[in-house]
């Protein structure tokens, strides 16, 4: 099927609860990809990935190529994307289990060599698709199946750990503010290197959040200056600041590691392969 | 001495005193007089100390392992002539250094420690001594020594110019004989398993290679980091093996043609995404570089244990490529011919190898022009027509397209319809499961058509064997008096049963390095061979070719 027959959303069944964060969070996603496509940046050259949980569903949802992957690997299998083909504009949807428990080591270190890709979490604080067992990010007492008697962990502050990670592009959004979240998912995409859009995702069967987002969150005028500043506003609980907490641009990395090539556009033919390989043998002797 | 079969040389020592190098000199050395040899390196799981030795057997013949009856041995320290002074063949000639054992009545002490001290890496130079003593021991002057120093130790040239000198002048005042090796007219490259692998998956037009340290698999990554811009394959080490497979995967998207590489524990990391990869139908291609297991076993040492991890990788049902090369030239076209099966066939494959292929060296001749100039051809979409990534078709196999691209392909882990949405519907995840198993049945058929299984000398009985082992027992049967016939199956799965129906009942032996012998069950499940001997080792230790002939001429006679 031609993208130009295919709506940014798909016709499949939307299986998410009535009122659910993800339904914000992915019109969002759809207004912010037909901004960037009236930018240049189209479907074509664009890939996506997901993780397993209710927002993995995104993929289905959406009309853009990719590969709906494993549980929390979404990061390393986007980033696969990316450095084989630096000219594709690559994002990753991943829930909180995914991208801050089964698989923060490979975000924190797609921040760390800052791969050039963006991601975005749907923070709603538990394992929904399982039945609303407590995740990385839910609070201490969270209760649910895995922990009737309240979760004893101190919960992990995803912005405060990529901020630490070297993250050049630290935000979080709100899909109750769904215009503004539109506009840091483009400014995320657009960004040259690591981005991670971090959305408050408000879960209605298991963790409803709602009333409490609309009442702490407050939209940031603009990012802090430096890292240390961005990290006290990470740590905010009086508020929960949303937008670019922190921005900086930074050598990516295939610019870094292969700054002229692209593995899969600029191929040694086979006569230059063998030739390469045989100057080897002969060093060999 | 002259018309000795194998002449063999051992180096042994600390780690940091260059044994290793020592090794690879000596091979250096033998090739340039035109010989074959096989050089192995014996090294323990640490950075200084400990023991290490190398060995390296050479013959004017092809030479398919090393031997442990010795012609030539340097101890560069006490525990090393401890060790090794059981290896001593009859007429050999043994070394010491005098300065850590004390003067000893058998062999031929070297002040080496007083020697080396003069020098500004007094450890590592050690090393060089190994050579001068073998240029010495085989009559060679002092300029050819010179050559060989200059040509294997360009860095601090100088002093090692000097320290060989030195030895090879108080070598040539102590023996009163040399051997004099005859001259080969082998033109031979030398190369370890892991470079032959490396470099036959670059001419097979690699594009990235992934993988995470771990040994015996290492040197693979060592190899693409270091070759980066002559070969343009893009190495990358990531964090973990978890990361590494799954990267790989991703960059099939696009139409990478990636290779990763790891030993046991990491494939075993990595599994759930060669599922993933079967799912997806994504043609990783994944080099399983075995060791002793189970978990962190002996790290640095062989054992052929992983045949039925290997078999078995992935949870559910998927076409999985399992093959493994007899020989370090094999290793060259298998990686070569296996990345053209994964991409084909849209599904993962496993290069099964042993530490003892990955890193042992032999002499060899690769010639390109052998390289199949039509390889395999990966099926792509037409342009113009509607594109969907899992499209049914009749032998299984789905057009590729890669983006940039008009056309939405998506791939996908969970069962999915024919454009790649998850679908949880009845018909379509049987149909699916049927896609994949028509591939199958579409590779079975590619693979009757090509070489799966090898077959070396002749003779009434038979003996199965696989992987480095093949190396083993081709070299065993020089020494063995019995007219057997060698079976080696390289492609491990899909199981060559059209190939191996021949030998059904047949009373064979199997060699093979693990202890509960998997090779042999699997003859017996898939072909119904009934293995009459499994010749069975797992101390870690490839076999010694004259120890395994005494052991096949036991289980033939």
């Amino acid at each position: 099927m031609k993208f130009d027959d295919l709506d940014v959303e798909s016709e499949i069944e939307n299986t998410w609860c009535p009122g659910c964060g993800n339904f914000g969070l992915l019109n969002s996603v759809k207004q912010a990809v037909k901004k960037l496509e009236d930018e240049g940046i189209g479907r074509d050259i664009m890939l996506i990935s997901a993780g397993i949980g209710c927002h993995g569903k995104i993929f289905d949802y959406l009309n853009i190529g990719g590969l709906y992957s494993i549980h929390g690997r979404e990061s390393a299998t986007i980033q696969g994307m990316k450095f084989a083909n630096p000219e594709l504009k690559v994002m990753a949807f991943g829930g909180d289990g995914d991208a801050y428990g089964e698989g923060l080591s490979h975000l924190i270190f797609a921040a760390k060599r800052n791969a050039d890709i963006t991601m975005i979490v749907h923070n709603n604080g538990n394992y929904a698709l399982t039945t609303g067992q407590k995740s990385p990010t839910s609070v201490q007492g969270f209760k649910g199946p895995s922990s009737p008697e309240g979760s004893v962990n101190e919960p992990i502050n995803p912005l405060r750990v990529l901020l630490s990670s070297d993250a050049g592009f630290v935000a979080r959004g709100y899909p109750g503010k769904m215009q503004h979240l539109t506009d840091l998912i483009v400014e995320a995409v657009k960004h040259e290197g690591f981005s991670l859009v971090d959305v408050l995702q408000p879960c209605v069967t298991f963790n409803d959040t709602y009333e409490k987002y609309n009442e702490l969150v407050e939209v940031l005028e603009k990012p802090a200056e430096t890292r240390k500043e961005a990290v006290e506003l990470a740590e905010e609980e009086e508020r929960l600041p949303i937008g670019i907490l922190y921005k900086e641009e930074m050598p990516v990395y295939n610019e870094k590691v292969y700054p002229e090539g692209n593995p899969v556009e600029d191929r040694m033919d086979r006569e230059e392969r063998l030739e390469a390989v045989k100057k080897i043998l002969d060093e060999k002797r | 001495m002259k018309d000795k079969d194998v002449f063999t040389y051992l180096i042994g020592g600390k780690a940091g005193e260059g044994v290793k190098k020592a090794g690879a000199a000596a091979t250096s050395l033998f090739l340039d007089l035109g010989r074959e040899a096989f050089q192995m390196d014996d090294y323990q799981s640490l950075i200084r100390g400990g023991h290490n030795f190398s060995v390296v057997s050479t013959s004017t013949r092809e030479i398919y392992s090393h031997h442990m009856e010795v012609d030539l041995i340097v101890n560069l320290d006490e525990r090393s002539r401890d060790i090794h002074e059981g290896h001593l063949a009859e007429d050999g000639l043994m070394f010491y250094n005098s300065d850590d054992s004390g003067e000893k009545d058998d062999g031929i002490g070297l002040p080496l420690g007083d020697m080396a001290k003069e020098y500004s890496k007094p450890d590592l130079i050690k090393g060089v001594a190994g050579v001068a003593v073998l240029a010495a021991c085989n009559g060679m002057d002092q300029k050819d020594l010179k050559e060989l120093i200059e040509k294997e130790y360009s860095r601090g040239v100088e002093e090692n110019l000097s320290f060989g000198v030195e030895v090879y002048e108080e070598v040539d005042k102590k023996i009163d004989k040399t051997f004099e090796l005859e001259e080969g007219k082998s033109e031979s490259t030398v190369l370890t398993g892991n470079e032959s692998l490396s470099l036959g998956a670059a001419a097979g037009g690699l594009d990235m290679y992934i993988g995470y340290p771990m040994t015996p698999a290492s040197s693979i990554l060592h190899l693409f980091a270091g070759h980066k811009d002559k070969l343009q394959v893009l190495p990358i080490h990531p964090e973990n093996e978890i990361g590494v497979a799954n990267m790989a995967v991703g960059a099939t998207v696009p139409g990478a043609r990636v290779m990763v590489g790891t030993s046991g524990g990491g494939l075993a990391l990595m599994e759930e995404t060669v599922s993933l990869a079967g799912m997806t139908e994504a043609p990783v291609l994944f080099v399983l570089a075995s060791r002793p297991g189970p978990s962190t076993g002996v790290p640095t040492y062989t054992e052929q244990a992983d045949l039925n991890f290997a078999l078995n990788q992935g949870h559910g049902e998927f076409p999985l490529i399992v093959a493994s090369p007899g020989s370090v030239k094999e290793a060259f076209f298998l990686s070569n011919e296996m990345l053209e099966l994964v991409w084909k066939y849209q599904t993962p494959g496993i290069f099964l190898t042993e530490k003892h292929l990955s890193e042992s060296a032999k002499t060899l001749d690769i010639d390109l022009d052998s390289l199949d100039d039509d390889p395999l051809e990966t099926k792509m979409a037409a342009e113009d027509e509607e594109y969907k990534r899992y499209e049914k078709t009749e032998d299984g196999i789905s057009p590729l397209k890669f983006p940039p691209a008009e056309d939405l392909i998506q791939w996908n882990s969970y069962e999915h319809d024919e454009m790649g949405y998850t679908t949880e519907n009845a018909e379509t995840v049987e149909e699916m499961h049927d896609k994949r198993r028509e591939k199958n049945e579409t590779l079975i058929l590619e693979l009757k058509e090509m070489n799966t299984v090898n077959e070396f000398n002749e003779g009434d009985t038979v003996i199965f064997t696989f992987g480095s082992t093949t190396m083993s027992v081709r070299e065993a049967l020089k020494f063995a008096d019995v007219d057997a016939k060698i079976v080696q199956p390289v492609y491990l799965n899909p199981f060559p049963v059209w190939e191996l129906e021949e030998y059904m009942g047949e009373d064979a032996v199997v060699v093979e390095q693990n202890s509960t012998g998997q090779l042999a069950t699997l003859l017996r499940e898939k072909c119904r061979i009934k293995p009459k001997t499994v010749i069975r080792k797992y101390d870690g230790r490839a076999f010694e070719p004259r120890e395994l002939a005494a052991k096949i001429e036991e289980a033939i006679k």
